[in-house]
């Protein structure tokens, strides 16, 4: 196993522990997602880690990649139309005070 | 529309007529029974022409259609039955006069009247059998018309019961000949020989004898006095009883030797027997009706020694006769409100007219000429002469005469001798006599048509002076003896016995009666029981929806409830990690990743 890849990968897991304390100490929405992007982050560095270093001539890899992008962008899209709507009604992002789908 | 349709539908009628209007009874019936005499007339007009035989044929089974002949003899038969019904019916007129319930009788009478002229004119065993039902049940209506008298009912179900028992005879005989002859035609299954024949013709005997009341099943007719006079007089003339003489009548040509000679001892014995029961008697209804039986087995003696002509024409003279005395009868029945010997002495004192016609049927029954019984009983004794078996039955059928000339003077004495004012004539009185000159007059100038029917029959009658003077001897030894004589006197040692209907065995009640209550006794036992078994069944089957009952509701209902309730309180405890706060759902999920990841990290140290 090469330094290259253990270096990628720890910066992998730094970015998705970053990611994680984002998400888990903010009570912004848009912070929220600010960390949730960064574990997306995490885990498209970690792909592309293995990709390169492990299988470089497997494509589909990147088709992978891809999709997760989409799949990042369509979350951002989501997540920020309800952060405008709950602005838009309440005036705040403040989490803390969303209780609304309590069980 | 023949006069074959007519003759049976007219009455039919007329029967609906008087039950839908309630009114007018007498009248309509009368009407209906006169145009089906009228018709029958015409049959008979037709059959004297020499024109072929009136044919009807009814749709019935498939290959047995149901079929009406008008042939000589039988149209002869339906003018008897037709001309007998109508004074009855005129005669009903004033017996009934009282009567609330005169529409249900005249309309009984009228169906009963409808179902002889199908019985006599029917050419198809099918039809017969129906017929004969069709007669049986009417005369059950009827003579248990006063169904409220006590014994009456009782009466009226000994008639049904004894002549049912005997029709068996009749229904396996009919099946027999239909089976054996492949056709339900009476004529054509007549040709059938060999030992179906004996078989068939002994079955039609036991038939007979419950219908025409032979010795042994002589006792139902006695006690059917219980219903109106109207009734026994056209009972015992022309229709119930006749049925069973008319029936051997008509098969006679089929019966062999052997059977023939078996139905000439019944009848024999038969008119000795009832011959002596009449003579006994203390009753001047149930006098006449053993008389019936007497007479009838005279006929059943014609045809066992192979002369039916002579018992068609001694049923038709008797028919005459019988009615008229019958008739006769009830006008003393009605002067004195009973018919007991005692209490009718001297009502033909009271009655002189009346009397008059009682005597000269009495006397054309006995057998003096130039009365019509004469003739045929003349022909009755010349046929049993000049037979083969005559020898042993020539001495029943004088001594059956003799009894007749006997019983029937003892009924006029009884009649003449006390005392008796003369009655005021009413319109009843008035109806009953134009009802009852009928018959009588019938009965003085029949033996002047004989020699027509005879050629119209076809049959060569035999006649002999030696026969008519042994008749006439018979018949004035015995009106003088029953004149002069009590009936203590000239039957002795007998009278207790004759009175009691020659009950041997516990009579007709002990052969017939008795079994069958046995066995509906052992029916009923049955019933209850099984009635019992089923209640019990039934005691079962609700003790066991009540356990499957219980089970559903104590065993599946529970247990679905339970799982349901738990199903509820494990999503009530799972709502409590729904907080809501976006963060700790985070914190939640990440948590369980870690433990995921730790157990897939755990995994490989346990291989």
């Amino acid at each position: 196993m090469s330094m290259e890849l253990i270096v990628a990968l720890s910066m992998g897991a730094a970015l998705f522990g970053t990611g994680v304390y984002g998400a888990l100490s903010q009570t912004n929405l848009v912070m929220i997602m600010m960390g949730i992007e960064l574990i997306l982050a995490a885990a498209l560095v970690n792909l592309v880690a293995f990709w390169r270093y492990l299988h470089p001539d497997a494509m589909e890899a990147q088709m992978f990649l891809l999709i997760v992008m989409t799949v990042m962008a369509v979350e951002m899209a989501v997540g920020f139309g309800v952060a405008i709507a709950r602005f838009r009604s309440r005036g705040s992002v403040e989490m803390e005070e969303a209780q609304e789908l309590k069980g | 529309m023949s006069a074959l349709f007519v003759a049976i539908f007219a009455p039919v009628l007329a029967s609906f007529a008087v039950l839908l209007l309630r009114r007018h009874a007498g009248i309509i019936a009368v009407a209906g029974a006169g145009v089906a005499a009228v018709a029958s007339a015409v049959l008979l007009a037709q059959a004297f022409s020499g024109a072929a035989a009136t044919e009807l044929i009814l749709p019935g089974l498939p290959t047995y259609p149901l079929r009406l002949e008008a042939s000589a003899l039988t149209s002869a038969l339906s003018m008897m039955v037709a001309t007998v019904a109508l004074f009855v019916l005129i005669f009903a007129v004033g017996y009934m006069k009282k009567d609330p319930e005169k529409p249900r009788f005249f309309a009984t009478m009228l169906m009963f009247i409808a179902a002889m002229q199908m019985l006599v004119l029917s050419a198809d065993w099918i039809l017969l059998l129906a017929a004969w039902e069709l007669i049986g049940v009417s005369s059950y209506l009827l003579i248990g018309f006063w169904h409220g008298k006590s014994g009456v009912a009782g009466s009226a179900m000994r008639a049904f019961i004894y002549t049912r028992s005997a029709d068996l005879g009749l229904y396996i005989a009919a099946f027999l000949l239909i089976g054996v002859a492949g056709t339900s035609d009476i004529s054509t299954s007549l040709a059938t020989s060999g030992t179906a024949a004996t078989l068939a013709g002994l079955l039609l005997l036991v038939a007979a004898m419950g219908k025409s009341a032979q010795v042994p099943l002589n006792d139902w007719l006695q006690r059917a006095m219980a219903g109106p006079t109207p009734v026994s007089a056209l009972l015992h003339s022309a229709t119930l009883v006749a049925a069973g003489a008319i029936l051997l009548i008509r098969v006679a040509p089929m019966l062999p030797p052997s059977t023939l000679l078996v139905v000439g001892l019944v009848g024999g014995v038969t008119t000795v027997v009832t011959g002596l029961i009449a003579l006994g008697e203390k009753d001047l209804k149930r006098l006449l009706a053993a008389s019936t039986s007497s007479q009838y087995g005279l006929m059943l003696l014609a045809i066992g020694v192979g002369a039916p002509i002579v018992a068609l024409l001694h049923l038709i003279t008797h028919a005459a006769i019988k009615s008229g005395l019958f008739m006769g009868a009830g006008v003393f029945q009605h002067a004195r409100g009973s018919t007991l010997m005692d209490d009718v002495a001297g009502a033909g004192r009271a009655h002189k007219r009346v009397f008059a016609g009682f005597v000269l049927a009495a006397l054309a029954l006995a057998g003096i000429p130039p009365l019509a019984g004469f003739f045929s009983k003349d022909a009755i004794i010349a046929a049993t002469l000049y037979a083969p078996a005559g020898a042993g039955l020539l001495p029943l059928a004088l001594a059956g005469t003799v009894l007749t000339g006997a019983y029937m003077a003892r009924a006029m004495a009884q009649l003449w001798r006390g005392k008796g004012e003369a009655a005021a004539p009413s319109q009843a009185l008035r109806w009953m006599g134009i009802g009852m000159a009928g018959p009588v007059v019938l009965a003085i100038i029949l033996g002047a048509g004989f020699p027509a029917l005879e050629r119209l029959l076809g049959a060569e009658v035999a006649t002999s002076a030696l026969a008519a003077a042994m008749g006439l001897g018979a018949a004035g030894l015995g009106l003088v003896l029953g004149w002069f004589l009590p009936p203590a006197h000239l039957l002795g040692a007998l009278l207790p016995w004759a009175q009691n209907g020659f009950a041997i065995a516990g009579g007709m009640d002990g052969l017939v009666a008795r079994p069958v209550l046995a066995l509906a006794t052992a029916l009923n036992r049955f019933e209850t029981w099984l009635f019992n078994a089923v209640i019990k069944l039934g005691h079962a089957s609700l003790r066991l929806g009540r356990a499957s009952r219980i089970s559903d509701e104590a065993g599946i209902d529970r247990a679905i409830f339970s799982f349901a309730r738990r199903t509820v309180a494990s999503g009530e405890r799972a709502r409590k990690l729904q907080s809501g706060l976006i963060h700790r759902q985070l914190a939640i999920t990440i948590i369980a990743t870690g433990i995921l990841a730790a157990a897939l990290f755990a995994a490989p140290l346990f291989y």
